[in-house]
């Protein structure tokens, strides 16, 4: 059995070198529908923050029971259910913003960053090493998702955080918070993190010398 | 080959049925716990604007701090229109016993989606008390400024004897209402779901106060 | 009769185009950047997430309105054998909604993909791993969740949706994803002769067309209320003609009728 990563390891790749968002492509829906404003990217990155180690946890703790058949019903019944604990809560505490959020709540059950962390990491490695991972790749898709939603509320609103950070003379380009401006941002930034990544290999090539 | 997968298949089932049990105890505590909670949101959304819209927010608060309660009563009002019946949420409000205003739940459509409202009216649908928006999805920073505080407070006062209209400079007849620059739509949206709106509530709700 | 009609009618052309589900819901975005390489790819996966959606789409309404709300039928039934009547009017079941959908879709892929491997074989070798994956399609859950908002969310019982609008909401979601889909694969087989830069190839530039397209779906908004006011009877009320960017005279009418 090959070696399989720490717990260390697994959380700082879920930052930023195996990103779930930039690198991966997983998990786009809400990347582009909540990420108008900064609040609700941070609230979206938390509810995913929960979801996600509670599923981790529950999954790990259970790997030796699970069989190959069953597996994926089990992992979809786990993160249904926190899901709509999570949507509850919200509902409860946060209710300007659940109805802000929506129908974007639960589909964080359909969200493939979950079912493939909790395939790829929970069900084959200890609860320490699955809530690490649960975390760092939390981290990473908060950073996404405020990345985009930074870029999308300064430009189309002026502000950030509801703050006004642009003067007022600043002409709102209102079609950053309309769905265009959701896809525009999010493939510019796209193209900006690869391009990053190249550039990063490129040069770790030429100081370690010739590597394939 | 069939009794293998037969076999397994049950020997893994009990897994779910366990998880399935366990979460659904989890949920159905949850429901225990936050169901009130979130019941009292949905309801405070509307009944919580309602002192304001009838009183204006100064004397609102001022009942609020002599303590006097504020009897407010939802009914179901049915308007027939065209042979079909309309029905209205219609918020009676008393204080002492006195009938001091009502408050009408309505929606109309706007540019994008429809917009709900609350008008605030006084006890013989003379006067607007105020307006408050509650759900829209207009083109934000130009539709979506008619739910700021500037915008609604030009309907305070205003005489329902003739219909509200929009107009695209100063206001000046006690009849008019400025529009917001760029987002004609939406403002006429608004005052034409006002005025039908009050139109087909001005009978029953006269009869009502009367009748009382 | 008539202003059924019209409602199914404004339905399906508000999920198809103007409320698009890919390019105003930004649902079912992962199929739309990972199959839309060739337009037959697109087409058939367009046409399967048609068929899982309104397979979805009737089971979930079904379980919604007959087991889930408070007050429904089957539930009331159920518990009636357990507690006094009363109460069982009131069981309400919809914190279950989500796991419930969320099998429904599971259930509903497995029997397609029964059926296609059983009935078309090529055709399910062609889609390879991506039909399992369907399950995970966020236009599936969304259409189910659209439908429940509009049972459990109305305030009044008598507003909640019934089977012919769900089902028309179901289909012409799937159709309107299929659209946008078809399109994307048309444009990204022109992009593969293109000089693309080289950060941008692959993801990023499909983000990029698929702004630009939303950005001309935007010219649907205001359609639906246009439509109604066309096809409703002038029952009275107000007649407004749209003006703004996406009216194509850029025409300044504005006419207000108002009952006496």
């Amino acid at each position: 059995m090959a070696e399989q990563p720490t717990s260390l390891e697994r959380f700082i790749q879920g930052i930023l070198p195996e990103n779930p968002v930039f690198r991966q492509l997983l998990g786009l829906c809400p990347v582009l529908a909540v990420t108008n404003n900064m609040k609700s990217a941070i609230t979206m990155a938390g509810a995913v923050l929960f979801v996600l180690f509670c599923a981790n946890v529950i999954v790990s703790l259970i790997r030796n029971l699970l069989k190959p058949h069953l597996r994926i019903v089990i992992f979809t019944l786990t993160i249904a259910t926190f899901v709509t604990i999570a949507d509850r809560f919200l509902a409860a505490y946060l209710y300007q913003m659940s109805k802000t959020l929506g129908p974007y709540i639960p589909l964080i059950i359909v969200n493939c960053i979950i079912i493939c962390r909790c395939e790829v990491c929970a069900s084959k490695q200890g609860v320490i090493t699955a809530g690490a991972d649960a975390i760092g790749t939390s981290i990473g898709f908060g950073l996404a998702l405020s990345a985009i939603a930074a870029v999308r509320e300064i430009l189309g609103t002026g502000m950030f955080f509801e703050i006004r950070v642009l003067p007022a003379a600043w002409p709102d380009w209102v079609v950053m918070v309309l769905p265009p401006g959701a896809f525009l941002t999010f493939g510019l930034l796209i193209g900006l993190v690869n391009w990053y990544e190249s550039f990063r290999t490129a040069k770790a090539g030429r100081t370690q010398g010739q590597t394939t | 080959m069939t009794a293998n997968v037969k076999t397994s298949f049950f020997s893994q089932a009990w897994l779910v049925l366990i998880l399935a049990i366990c979460f659904g105890a989890l949920l159905a505590g949850m429901q225990i716990a936050l169901g009130p909670t979130i019941e009292a949101n949905k309801t405070n959304e509307t009944l919580g604007r309602v002192p304001e819209l009838v009183f204006g927010k100064d004397r609102a608060q001022e009942l609020i701090e002599r303590k006097q309660t504020v009897a407010i009563n939802p009914q179901s009002v049915g308007v027939e229109k065209a042979g079909k019946t309309l029905r209205y949420s219609v918020f009676e409000t008393r204080t002492d016993g006195e009938l001091a205003g009502w408050v009408v739940k309505t929606a109309g459509q706007g540019y994008a989606d429809k917009i709900e409202m609350l008008i605030g009216l006084d006890p013989n649908i003379e006067k607007i008390t105020g307006i408050f928006v509650l759900d829209q999805k207009e083109t934000p920073g130009l539709g979506n400024k008619i739910v700021t505080h500037e915008w609604r407070s030009q309907f305070l006062a205003k005489a329902t004897d003739k219909p509200l209209v929009t107009v695209k400079g100063k206001a000046s007849a006690a009849n008019e209402i400025d529009a917001i620059t760029g987002a004609t739509i939406s403002s006429k949206a608004v005052t034409d779901t006002i005025n039908a709106t009050v139109n087909n509530l001005r009978k029953p709700l006269v009869d009502k106060a009367k009748g009382k | 009769m008539m202003n059924y009609l019209v409602d199914i009618f404004l339905i399906a052309v508000s999920a198809a185009l103007i409320n698009n589900f890919v390019l105003h819901y930004f649902v079912g975005i992962c199929p739309f950047v990972g199959v839309s390489r060739r337009i037959e790819m697109a087409f058939g996966m367009g046409c399967a997430v048609t068929f899982v959606i309104s397979i979805a789409a009737f089971i979930s309404w079904a379980i919604t309105t007959f087991v889930l709300v408070p007050g429904a039928p089957l539930s009331q039934w159920i518990a009636g054998f357990f507690v006094p009547a009363e109460t069982a009017a009131k069981v309400d079941l919809t914190i279950l909604s989500y796991i419930v959908y969320i099998l429904a879709i599971s259930s509903s892929v497995q029997f397609v993909e029964m059926y296609v491997r059983k009935f078309y074989p090529p055709l399910y070798k062609s889609f390879g791993v991506y039909l399992p994956l369907i399950t995970t399609n966020c236009a599936i859950l969304f259409a189910c969740l659209t439908i429940m908002a509009n049972i459990v969310g109305v305030d009044d019982p008598a507003d909640a949706w019934d089977l012919g609008r769900s089902l028309v909401l179901a289909i012409f979601g799937g159709v309107g994803f299929t659209i946008a889909i078809v399109i994307m694969a048309g444009i990204r087989e022109e992009l593969d002769l293109c000089d693309v830069p080289e950060p941008f190839k692959g993801a990023a530039i499909t983000m990029i067309v698929a702004g630009i397209l939303a950005l001309g779906f935007m010219g649907f908004t205001g359609v639906d209320s246009g439509l109604r006011k066309a096809l409703t009877p002038k029952a009275g009320n107000h007649a407004l003609i749209e003006e703004g960017p996406s009216s194509p005279m850029g025409a300044q009418i504005t006419t207000n009728h108002h009952i006496g």
